[in-house]
């Protein structure tokens, strides 16, 4: 434990990895510390699977090193994956347990004591909402229920380090929001989460770090916060007017503060220069100008506004 | 936990997969099946002995009765045993890949060598468990329905014998499944190589008969059905000393049955290499299924 204080909880460093001809990951590096909730970001093929599969050894990187908690997973997975749990993407599990077996399988596979096991077992099974359906068999269960079931999986051995690849994908909204509220959770217990996700914005609400890859090459990482400022150039504000008039429109373009204004029906869309709420000063020229405000919004940079600029950057 | 720990783990991994398998019961069912077939032929040749049968051969038949148990557990060896070590073996691998388990069984802390160790001896237990099986039926038909029985004291010999023998295919399909990582082409692959050697096997010893050619019989000794199929024949031949009786194969010398040891040795460790091979310097397949 005071090694992990001292370190990264993972470590990624210039991992390249071919597929044959097809650089897969180029160059990638970031690092993880203990408590991040970090959301590994990027669209389909960008490389996100191929970092998280090298990161469990269960891929060779042509280059570069994954460290978990200080150990190479592909030299020494015995101790660099004990205090490891992982969720695969859309898992398949084996339909011939019931999900009492295979979390009891899965818990000897870790040394868990058998008291232990069947303590964690019931515990996992409430905390995923599959009590009722412990001793059914796998092959019963439904997609979602699956990847609840995968989640207690890696939760089995109470790990320090969670890789989640596409958490949430197949559950309804209730169930995405019952383990959103899980993983930070576990983060304010010092567990460290990373999550790969398209899901933008349920990686801006739990995430406190960010990764983006955008075919095999990282474009950002970083703290969420600043992810928003480093894509940011400018704030825009939104107007709905009863009427938009042209006149209006160009004594707006005229305005130092004013980068540009887009009219759309009755409705303005003013970019600003600068990263400032000038709300107050847009609705007194609109006045000044006679002009009937029915609504006025300062649009701020999402992390989807980001993400998407990042991979245009990336690009 | 320690490396032995690891493997027993798989080990009892596979036995479940495997259990709950519709087809593996079907095969043992199958086996046992024909074992009880083979009961009510002889039953029905010593008591309805066949007028046309030739004195030596009626001879022969009376001196092999204290020895049914020998032909009951002997006969699923042949070709039921290498189908149920095939389709034991040749999904091992294969079907974790295919349904993308194998990720998950290795993101755990386990190597990669104590995984196919634990999957390769949950194969062989089972094959053991299957051989003993066959065996203890065999005999118990054999001392129901034709005492006395002579010569028990070696029925752990032929029992060991069954399961070295059959290490060849179990090996073989093991190597299909991790190499070709493909379930289906693995079955084909090793049932394949199986049901061509046994032919060439016999096409070769047809040969050698009308040619009197010594070369054609080595060739087919060298294939990795003969050793596998005459293993423990050669053991009980050379335990039991019944001499010229065609319902046992003689040994035709220790030669013949130290050769069948170490080809199945060398066949079976050729082919764990290779898998070994190609799991430790190979990426884990992603799912395909």
């Amino acid at each position: 434990m005071n090694a992990l204080s001292s370190q990264p909880v993972i470590t990624v460093s210039k991992l390249t990895k071919f597929y044959g001809d097809f650089k897969a990951l180029d160059s990638v590096s970031f690092t993880v510390e203990k408590g991040w909730v970090y959301g590994y970001l990027g669209p389909n093929g960008a490389g996100k699977t191929t970092t998280i599969r090298t990161m469990l050894g269960l891929l060779k990187p042509n280059q570069g090193e994954v460290q978990i908690t200080g150990i190479n997973p592909t030299k020494d997975p015995v101790q660099a994956l004990q205090s490891l749990g992982y969720a695969p993407e859309l898992p398949t599990l084996q339909t011939f347990f019931t999900g009492e077996q295979l979390l009891d399988f899965m818990g000897k596979m870790f040394g868990l004591a058998t008291q232990a096991r069947k303590e964690k077992i019931k515990q996992l099974l409430d905390l995923v909402g599959l009590k009722e359906w412990g001793d059914k068999k796998i092959g019963k269960y439904s997609k979602g229920m699956v990847q609840r079931l995968s989640i207690a999986l890696a939760l089995i051995n109470d790990p320090l380090v969670l890789i989640m690849d596409e958490p949430t994908i197949g559950m309804d909204p209730e169930a995405t929001a019952h383990f959103r509220n899980l993983f930070s959770t576990l983060s304010k217990q010092g567990k460290t989460v990373f999550i790969s996700s398209h899901l933008l914005d349920e990686v801006q609400r739990i995430c406190t770090h960010v990764g983006m890859i955008n075919r095999g090459r990282m474009v950002f990482n970083g703290p969420i916060t600043q992810v928003l400022e480093a894509f940011t150039k400018q704030w825009v504000i939104e107007a709905e007017l009863k009427k938009v008039t042209k006149r209006m429109i160009s004594a707006l373009k005229k305005l130092d503060y004013v980068e540009d204004v887009k009219a759309e029906g009755n409705k303005l869309r003013i970019e600003l220069k600068e990263k400032k709420d000038l709300r107050g000063e847009i609705s007194s020229e609109i006045f000044k100008r006679k002009g009937v405000l029915l609504s006025l919004n300062l649009h701020k940079i999402t992390l989807e506004d980001a993400y998407l600029r990042a991979l245009k950057g990336g690009q | 936990m320690n490396a032995l720990r690891r493997v027993a783990v798989i080990v009892g991994y596979e036995w479940r997969r495997a259990l709950a398998k519709k087809w593996f019961f079907a095969l043992v069912i199958l086996a046992f099946a024909i074992q009880v077939l083979i009961f009510v032929v002889f039953n029905y040749l010593f008591t309805n002995p066949l007028p046309d049968l030739p004195p030596e051969f009626q001879v022969a038949l009376e001196q092999m009765k204290p020895y049914m148990w020998i032909v009951e557990v002997l006969t699923p060896q042949g070709f039921f045993m290498s189908l149920i070590v095939i389709m034991i073996a040749g999904g091992s691998m294969s079907e974790e890949y295919e349904q993308g388990t194998s990720d998950i069984l290795l993101s755990k802390p386990i190597t990669k060598l104590e995984y196919m160790t634990g999957k390769y001896l949950g194969g062989l237990s089972l094959l053991s468990f299957v051989a003993a099986m066959t065996t203890i039926l065999g005999v118990i038909l054999a001392i129901a329905f034709f005492s006395p029985q002579e010569s028990l004291q070696f029925i752990p010999h032929i029992y060991l014998a069954i399961v070295y023998s059959n290490l060849v295919f179990l090996s073989l399909a093991f190597m299909f499944s991790e190499v070709l990582r493909r379930t289906t082409l693995s079955y084909f692959s090793a049932i394949g190589v199986y049901i061509s050697s046994m032919v060439i096997t016999g096409v070769l010893s047809a040969v050698h008969s009308f040619t009197g050619e010594q070369l054609y019989l080595d060739v087919s000794k060298g294939l990795p059905d003969w050793g596998a199929s005459n293993f423990p024949s050669f053991v009980m031949g050379k335990l039991l000393n019944v001499p010229n009786n065609p319902f046992i194969s003689p040994t035709q010398g220790d030669s013949n049955l130290l050769l069948a040891g170490a080809l199945i040795a060398v066949y079976t460790a050729i082919f764990i290499v290779v898998a070994t091979i190609r799991l430790v310097r190979s990426d884990v397949t992603k799912k395909t299924a």
